[in-house]
């Protein structure tokens, strides 16, 4: 089970919020791993990427509207997960009938959710938390 | 709630500086129980200070370390060490020489009672082939059975974390491959989750389930599968780490890049835009004609037998690197007494592009 925590939250509810949908669909791949339905991973992992990339594109767009001065290097980081995406679908194809399919695809759902989704996130957590606090308001929408 | 549920080492937002400057930019990293993850850098780029800050070895200045579901430090709060349950192997973390090996590994149990202890410690060295050392003193032994002991020793009180600085450095090329798959699999059974620092890049492949490449500045320049790294390097810089590097520098013209060795489309780069493409040395592939793929005339100017492998310098002959040279990686032995036109194509699994500004 992964549960995301306070220290990993940006504290921006739009960016939270989908960490934590992308929590919950890790948490029903890995549970589907563990009950031996392999094949609803043809469905989620597709589902998990799709989000995956709206989120990306949610993220930049708020960035982009706060002024983050990193936002293309932030962008480019999302661009390069493109690959490890392809990797994740791939190997969700082939969960039913390789064992090693399935543990690496375990291994790959996890450190991509936690190291290059969130933790990569928090390079702008102090400054879209001090945006917030010059306008006085929410940085979100 | 405030950790995480999943097993493992959790560090997030860690700066660090010694004095005004600082080592440690604002990093996080996940390493699951089950896992290693290795931190690859040259000398001077943090990564053994994030170890120290993890092992509670260096005094946290920002962020937070949770491992399982214990904080051991953040803002007002360090555990010590020795309550953070981590096993240490460290380049200058040596076996006490007045000691015998079994005294060693039990030196970590001192919360047990003695008989436990010793069953437990025997155990540990029995799981790394070292039981019947277990009244031997270190000196007697080989320096691939010192460190056999060494992560006996790290392991013993059942660590949840373990942290392993260059832990083979001091091991010659032989006993070092055979005592890094020994350790492995010794941490792979254990389960638990294992954080290394290294500066050798085939180390950090051969070990790791995911590399952390640390720039010069404290940032994480990119982490990902040894295969993300080598097959999808992020920078011209991390491309480097795995040996030397054909250069071609192009310019897009209608979106592609001329080379004698074909037209390929440009990445990510603007029309007129300086392109370095690099090729790794197994990129360039050498055969007898020109085959389906193309590729360009060249001219074999010497041939090294490197073991299982050759390194072979080409000179191209015709189209936009007309008199360049090139190094190539063949499997075997060149045959230099071989006639016929020689001809080099790329194999663009092994070309990398990044736009210069
Ligand atoms: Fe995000
Ligand atoms: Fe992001």
């Amino acid at each position: 089970m992964v549960e995301i925590t306070r220290s990993y939250e940006i504290e921006v509810e739009t960016i939270d919020s989908d960490h934590r949908r992308l929590v919950k669909i890790i948490n029903e791949i890995t549970q589907a791993l563990d009950d031996k339905r392999e094949a609803e991973c043809a469905r989620l992992v597709p589902e998990f990427v799709t989000l995956s990339k709206q989120h990306f594109a949610r993220e930049e767009a708020l960035l982009a509207k706060n002024g983050y001065p990193g936002v293309e290097k932030h962008r480019e980081h999302h661009a390069a997960l493109d690959g490890k995406m392809d990797t994740m679908l791939a190997l969700a194809e082939r969960v039913v009938e390789s064992t090693a399919a399935r543990d690496a695809l375990r291994k790959e759902l996890i450190f991509f959710l936690m190291d290059d989704v969130i933790n990569e996130d928090m390079d702008f957590k102090s400054f879209l938390m001090d945006a917030a606090s010059r306008k006085g308001n929410s940085t979100d929408g | 709630m405030e950790t995480s549920a999943i097993q493992g080492l959790h560090m997030v937002g860690v700066y660090h500086s010694y004095g005004s400057t600082p080592v440690l930019n604002n990093i996080s990293l996940t390493v699951p129980a089950g896992e290693l993850v290795c931190l690859l850098g040259p000398s001077g780029c943090g990564k053994t200070t994030l170890l120290r800050v993890a092992a509670g070895l260096e005094r946290l200045q920002a962020g937070s370390v949770t491992i399982d579901e214990t904080v051991v430090a953040e803002a007002n709060l360090q555990l010590p060490p020795e309550d953070r349950r981590i096993g240490f192997m460290f380049q200058d973390y040596a076996l006490f020489p007045h000691l015998s090996v079994l005294e060693n590994v039990m030196f970590g149990l001192f919360r047990r009672d003695k008989a436990a202890a010793h069953t437990r410690a025997m155990d540990v060295l029995g799981q790394v082939g070292m039981a019947r050392f277990a009244d031997q003193h270190p000196h007697m032994l080989s320096g691939g059975q010192q460190q056999r002991v060494a992560l006996a020793r790290a392991l013993a009180p059942e660590p949840r974390l373990v942290l392993l600085d260059e832990p083979f450095s001091g091991l010659d090329t032989d006993m070092r491959g055979r005592i890094r798959e020994e350790t492995l699999s010794v941490l792979k059974q254990t389960n638990v989750a294992t954080l290394m620092v290294t500066h050798d890049p085939e180390e950090a492949m051969f070990m790791a389930d995911r590399i952390k490449v640390l720039g010069e500045n404290g940032r994480i320049l990119q982490a990902g599968r040894p295969a993300d790294i080598y097959y999808r390097p992020a920078s011209e810089y991390v491309a480097r780490l795995f040996g030397p590097m054909n250069m071609i520098d192009a310019v897009v013209t209608q979106g592609k890049l001329a080379s004698s060795f074909g037209i390929m489309a440009a990445k990510r780069a603007a029309e007129g835009q300086v392109v370095r493409v690099l090729i790794r040395p197994e990129g360039l592939i050498l055969s007898n004609g020109a085959g389906a793929e193309g590729g360009t005339p060249v001219d074999v100017l010497s041939a090294h037998l490197l073991g299982d492998s050759s390194m072979v310098r080409i000179q191209v002959r015709e189209g936009a690197n007309r008199g360049e040279e090139f190094q190539v990686r063949i499997a075997g032995a060149f045959d230099l007494t071989e006639k016929g036109q020689i001809w080099a194509h790329v194999d663009p699994r092994h070309v990398f592009q990044y736009p210069q500004d």
